[in-house]
């Protein structure tokens, strides 16, 4: 199959020196859901602009659709589709406006632009809606729109910068469903990127898991998940946050018991590793109650992309994403609630 | 041939955001009628002093073309708002990842600007006959009047492009813009004869390129008799108007593709 993205040693450095990304390389071929997971500020937003044309890279050797990025930036423009992380339309014009001069805009016009736009009108649900102003659509309905809108020319390669984020469960699993079309029915080539393990898991045949810059692993979901080898214990410790000397004996107790391949502290807890972890879980409540060291909680688990990213970077993908997530909430809806009075 | 059909499009597009928002419309020209009706209103018998204007004048006629230019001059100021949002919404990076030609995003954006432009001025133009003011020189000069207005929009235009894409600020651009707005419509012929001022106020008046504009429209708007009182000629003054227009627009128009271009790069 022949690779319709290859990028070499891609270096991106930003004007105030900031190394967006570190030389990564990939291949992402014909027809194949390609995906990059990882954290917020991992590379996944300037790689995918480099690849479409919007940032110029610092070094290394791409190529989009067998065209050189630098050489033939409006051949690669032709062929591709871009949606954005955040989710672009002109809120004045209705959602049939929007995509017409999308597809304009490709040189597209009569009755074959007027006959596709209408056929991703439908297939994105919004048809009905489709000659209200989508400044009044609702968030998912906006970003079916954006999905849309990136469609229109029938592109071949097809790039989404986290796609659902933002988004509410059903609506997540709309999009997760026409892209899973796309690519199976109409054979187009997706890259997409997410800070959402389910979604890589469910969508992507093939992942790069990418941290600060750099790809710190790679392969099929199910291959990389087989690398961790093992289920996973996560528990939190009472006071842990406090006492390090608790946190400490705590690991010093967990390296004793047989059976436990692995044992890492985060931010969520400590995690471990092993493979038969049901049995495994009475020996560390036991060998925890001997030792005086109380636990919280106690979570057991298959292996998830998570913990392939933990296992990596030492770090969860998830729980800083949703601390950051509800103390902004919070804050608006703090400075809200006055105004509502 | 993408030039014309995307500039075709895009302008088309800035054209519906425009229509679709009439209380921003209207609010932009809320401004001037308060102004043509207000001022004429104030300044009504300053008219009669002696000297200062051309005997059979009224102000209305006197000062129509200076509303119409600052109408002109302010909304242009204003435009550098619509890239600053195009910049901050993603809507400009979403359109530069199709084959959409580069010029005519800009393109696109001034000529729906001056259109903009001259339905306002055209607007002020039938509030002003309905009050009483005339163009000695028919419909021929009011075309002429209305494109000297389009022109001298798109000049102004480029300022405020300008400081939008070089700040990607709505607040500066409109800061900016409100800031220039008095001092140079006061400082110029709009309102009051330059033989009223006081020495400084026209000196700089005579620098103003607002005077100049504002010069060739009432060469085109009063009749010829009245011309020399006010120290104008026809045809030359439109003339020398256009000739500064054209300088400005240049050098604005120039600054706005190189920002612009860095910013598409």
């Amino acid at each position: 199959m022949p690779e319709t993205i290859s990028v070499q040693d891609l270096v991106e450095v930003y004007s105030d020196g900031t190394k967006a990304v570190d030389g990564i390389s990939f291949e992402v071929n014909e027809g194949e859901f390609f995906g990059f997971l990882g954290p917020n500020g991992a590379g996944k937003s300037t790689t995918i602009k480099v690849l479409t044309t919007l940032l110029r890279k610092t070094a290394g050797k791409i190529s989009v659709a067998g065209f050189d990025i630098e050489k033939h930036p409006e051949e690669i423009r032709r062929v591709i589709g871009v949606q954005s992380q955040e989710t672009v339309v002109d809120p004045d014009l209705t959602g049939r406006e929007n995509m017409m001069l999308e597809g304009h805009l490709h040189q597209m016009s009569g009755d074959g632009l007027k006959k596709r736009v209408d056929e991703l009108l439908t297939l994105v649900g919004i048809a009905d809606v489709a000659d209200k102003r989508a400044g009044h659509y609702s968030g998912g309905m906006k970003k079916r729109l954006d999905l849309a809108s990136a469609l229109v020319h029938k592109p071949k390669l097809l790039f989404l910068d986290e796609p659902t984020t933002g988004l509410d469960p059903q609506s997540r699993a709309a999009i997760w469903g026409y892209l899973s079309k796309l690519n199976k029915e109409e054979g187009i080539t997706i890259f997409l990127t997410t800070q959402y393990m389910e979604e890589a898991d469910k969508l992507c045949e093939r992942l790069y898991i990418i941290d600060q810059g750099k790809i710190v692993a790679s392969g099929t979901p199910e291959s990389l998940k087989r690398e961790v080898g093992a289920d996973s214990i996560t528990m939190t410790l009472e006071n842990s946050g406090v006492a390090t000397q608790t946190k400490e004996k705590a690991k010093e107790v967990l390296g004793a018991i047989q059976g436990i391949s692995k044992v890492i502290e985060s931010d969520a807890g400590i995690t471990v590793y092993a493979r038969n972890a049901s049995l495994i879980i009475a020996d560390i409540v036991r060998a925890f109650d001997s030792n005086k060291i109380r636990l919280t909680s106690v979570n057991f688990a298959s292996p998830t992309l998570d913990d392939v990213f933990l296992q990596h970077t030492g770090r969860r993908i998830r729980t800083e994403e949703l601390n950051t997530k509800q103390t902004s909430f919070a804050r608006f809806g703090a400075r809200r609630r006055p105004v509502r009075q | 041939m993408s030039l014309a059909s995307d500039t075709y499009f895009l302008f088309v597009r800035a054209l519906k955001k425009v229509m679709r928002n009439p209380i921003l419309l209207f609010f932009s020209l809320l401004q001037p009628i308060i102004f043509l009706v207000l001022f004429t209103q104030l300044f009504s018998r300053f008219v009669g002093a002696p000297g200062l204007f051309p005997p059979g004048i009224s102000y209305l006629e006197y000062a129509t073309p200076g509303i119409l230019l600052q109408n002109g001059f302010s909304s242009a100021l204003q435009s550098g708002t619509s890239i600053v949002d195009e910049l901050n919404s993603g809507m400009l990076e979403k359109m530069l990842v199709t084959p959409v030609n580069r010029s005519a995003i800009l393109l696109g954006r001034l000529l729906s600007d001056a259109f903009r432009v001259v339905v306002q001025s055209s607007i002020i133009l039938v509030l002003a006959y309905i009050l009483g003011f005339n163009a000695a020189s028919g419909a021929g000069g009011i075309i002429l009047i209305l494109v000297i207005i389009a022109f001298f929009g798109l000049a102004w235009s480029g300022i405020s492009l300008a400081i939008g894409l070089r700040t990607r600020s709505a607040e500066t651009v409109f800061g900016i813009g409100g800031f220039l707005t008095f001092p140079l419509l006061f400082m110029s012929t709009s309102l009051v004869p330059l033989k009223a001022m006081p020495d400084w106020i026209a000196t700089v008046s005579n620098l103003n390129p607002i005077s100049y504009a504002v010069n060739a429209v009432r060469g085109l708007s009063l009749p010829s008799s009245a011309l020399p009182g006010l120290g104008l000629s026809y045809p030359g003054d439109i003339i020398s108007a256009l000739g500064y227009i054209a300088a400005i627009a240049i050098i604005t128009l120039g600054a706005t593709l190189y920002l612009f271009r860095k910013v598409v790069k």
